[in-house]
């Protein structure tokens, strides 16, 4: 590094500036930006007015905003559990030693692969209450119906289901590469001490893999609280703007009722959450940046 | 002993056909109907043995022309995206990896922040903005917007991978004489090419599949295949399912055999991306 030739910030400047010039345009002034439009009345092609508080007032008493916020929370809180659950018990049988592991983690990362509209249209058909064949399967099993297009609890069971199918990918190649980072002689050691297949896993495995754990248990809060295209394309919110969630509220607010004062107010709740979400995520990685530095 | 074995065996046997099931079954189900004849798409149970037919792709093609409109705007926005995305990193990522106690840790910091504001957020003040512009309804909207919203992400790929590149390798050619360009482009980038493609998966899966932003910023001619397949799915007359699932199918296959061949890169970012930032 000493034998750098001098002015070197002159050189490096132009290489890092493309990114910056990029978040900055894109994704930090606009948002800034939209703290200002929330505080101001405005409606697209009129003049702004300042309102000061009253548009976060008028979000935050408003029912469907308080009604897209539950569902938002129900559907992260079992989806992205359950999510962990299965991912974690794959990982573990995957480690276990499988026949065609390499092929079968191929097949676990299809889901990565389709889009959310590709994978709407193929739930929407397999669940469709008339002629889907899930649908039949589940009645074939005396199962109760799932009624996803009047029932907005169902609705939304559909919803985190489909979740599930398209994001257990990252949840697993996350928990997966972080078991296979676990040493064996750890194993080995509490093997020969005598340890049951369950004391392993409570004093070996899940220890090492806490903090895969939450990492990807916070990855998958930030980008779960950003639902839209699924809600959107499967129930337009509805019936009754019963299954809304954060961003289907947000959107119609701005789009459709043309309110982009109050969206913008929805828009910064949305990140307060969202920051409030990787608290813990962003003082973990303070820590190891300045550690590196 | 052996008892418990068997048992075992069986178990990990059930939960492997469960998890094929699950992963595949959506995907082959979708793709296998789309050959089928009309009324086997129907059948309950599912008809897997069936004579192939390319009907609802001939009825795709003459009835949803704008589909393959679609198709060729994803391939220009896709491809656009990437390279941006992949070019913007790996500039970045040299200068972070190389010169770290240059900058501020909060540099890179920031960055990777920056992955936390939703995108949805910044169409409230970017859609009055681009239609101010006249960039409504184009593909660079959609470039833009797809490269940037991966290149925090991609910078601190790019600097993962060229961090495990020996420095000894740099100050040979910097003694050579090699401005910091050259070395980059000559030295440095073909090594950490596994970054580069692993960023362009990303990338790529992306762009390919996005609706919120093609939707918003969209109308007609810039228009992506995911989004027409949206209204395909919305479409008021009822839904032409045969016709959807080939739309699907001719969706879904390009960047489903991306991800399978490409699938050592996908999980090498995966877990690079989310243990560094």
């Amino acid at each position: 590094m000493e034998r750098q030739p001098r002015g070197l910030a002159g050189v490096t400047l132009p290489f890092i500036a493309p990114v910056h010039v990029m978040v900055l345009g894109v994704i930090v002034i606009p948002s800034l930006f939209v703290i200002w439009l929330s505080f101001q009345s405005s409606t697209f092609g009129q003049s702004a007015r300042f309102v000061g508080w009253d548009n976060y007032v008028r979000v935050l008493s408003d029912p469907y905003f308080w009604r897209a916020l539950l569902n938002t929370v129900l559907v992260i809180a079992a989806a992205v559990h359950i999510e962990m659950l299965i991912g974690l018990g794959m990982a573990l049988l995957f480690s276990a030693g499988l026949p065609m592991r390499r092929l079968l983690l191929v097949v676990v990362l299809a889901p990565y692969a389709i889009s959310e509209v590709t994978a709407v249209a193929m739930w929407r058909f397999l669940f469709d209450p008339d002629v889907g064949p899930v649908t039949a399967a589940i009645a074939w099993l005396g199962l109760p119906a799932l009624d996803w297009t009047f029932v907005p609890a169902h609705g939304l069971i559909l919803v985190g289901l489909l979740t599930i199918w398209l994001h257990l990918p990252f949840t697993f190649i996350i928990l997966y590469a972080a078991r296979l980072a676990v040493p064996k002689e750890l194993y080995e050691a509490g093997r020969t001490d005598g340890a049951s297949l369950w004391q392993l896993f409570r004093h070996v495995t899940l220890p090492m893999l806490a903090p895969a754990i939450l990492i990807a248990m916070l990855f998958r809060y930030i980008f779960a609280f950003r639902l839209f295209s699924e809600v959107w394309l499967m129930t337009q919110g509805g019936p009754a703007r019963t299954t809304e969630v954060v961003a289907v509220y947000l959107y119609l607010e701005a789009f459709r009722y043309n309110s982009f004062g109050s969206a913008a107010a929805t828009a910064w709740i949305m990140v307060a959450i969202s920051l409030l979400l990787a608290t813990g995520y962003i003082w973990r990685l303070k820590k190891e940046t300045s550690h590196a530095a | 002993m052996r008892l418990e074995r068997l048992l075992i065996g069986l178990g990990k046997m059930v939960a492997v056909i469960l998890i094929v099931l699950w992963s595949v079954f959506p995907i082959a189900f979708v793709v296998l109907s789309s050959f089928k004849p009309g009324r086997d798409i129907f059948a309950v149970p599912p008809k897997f043995v069936f004579t192939p037919t390319f009907a609802h792709y001939l009825n795709l093609w003459e009835r949803w022309g704008g589909f393959f409109d679609g198709l060729r705007n994803s391939l220009i926005v896709t491809v656009g995206a990437a390279l941006l995305a992949v070019t913007a990193s790996s500039l970045a990522g040299f200068i972070y990896s190389r010169h770290q106690s240059r900058f501020p840790a909060g540099s890179i910091f920031f960055l990777i922040c920056i992955r936390l504001i939703p995108p949805i957020v910044v169409t409230l003040p970017l859609f009055p903005m681009v239609n101010w512009l006249g960039l409504n309804d184009t593909h660079l909207v959609l470039i833009v917007l797809y490269a940037t919203f991966f290149v925090s992400l991609g910078t601190v790929l790019m600097r993962t991978f060229i961090d495990q590149i020996p420095r000894e390798l740099d100050e040979a050619a910097t003694i050579d004489g090699a401005s910091q360009l050259t070395l980059l482009v000559r030295v440095i980038l073909p090594l950490a090419a596994p970054g580069m493609i692993a960023v362009a998966v990303f990338v790529v899966v992306y762009a390919w599949n996005e609706f919120l932003f093609a939707f918003i910023f969209t109308a007609t001619k810039a228009k992506t295949a995911p989004f027409v397949l949206s209204e395909m799915i919305s479409s008021v007359d009822g839904v032409d399912w045969g016709v959807l699932f080939a739309a699907a199918t001719v969706q879904l296959i390009p960047v489903l055999l991306f991800v399978i061949v490409m699938n050592r890169f996908l999980v090498a970012g995966l877990t690079a991306g989310a243990t560094k930032g």
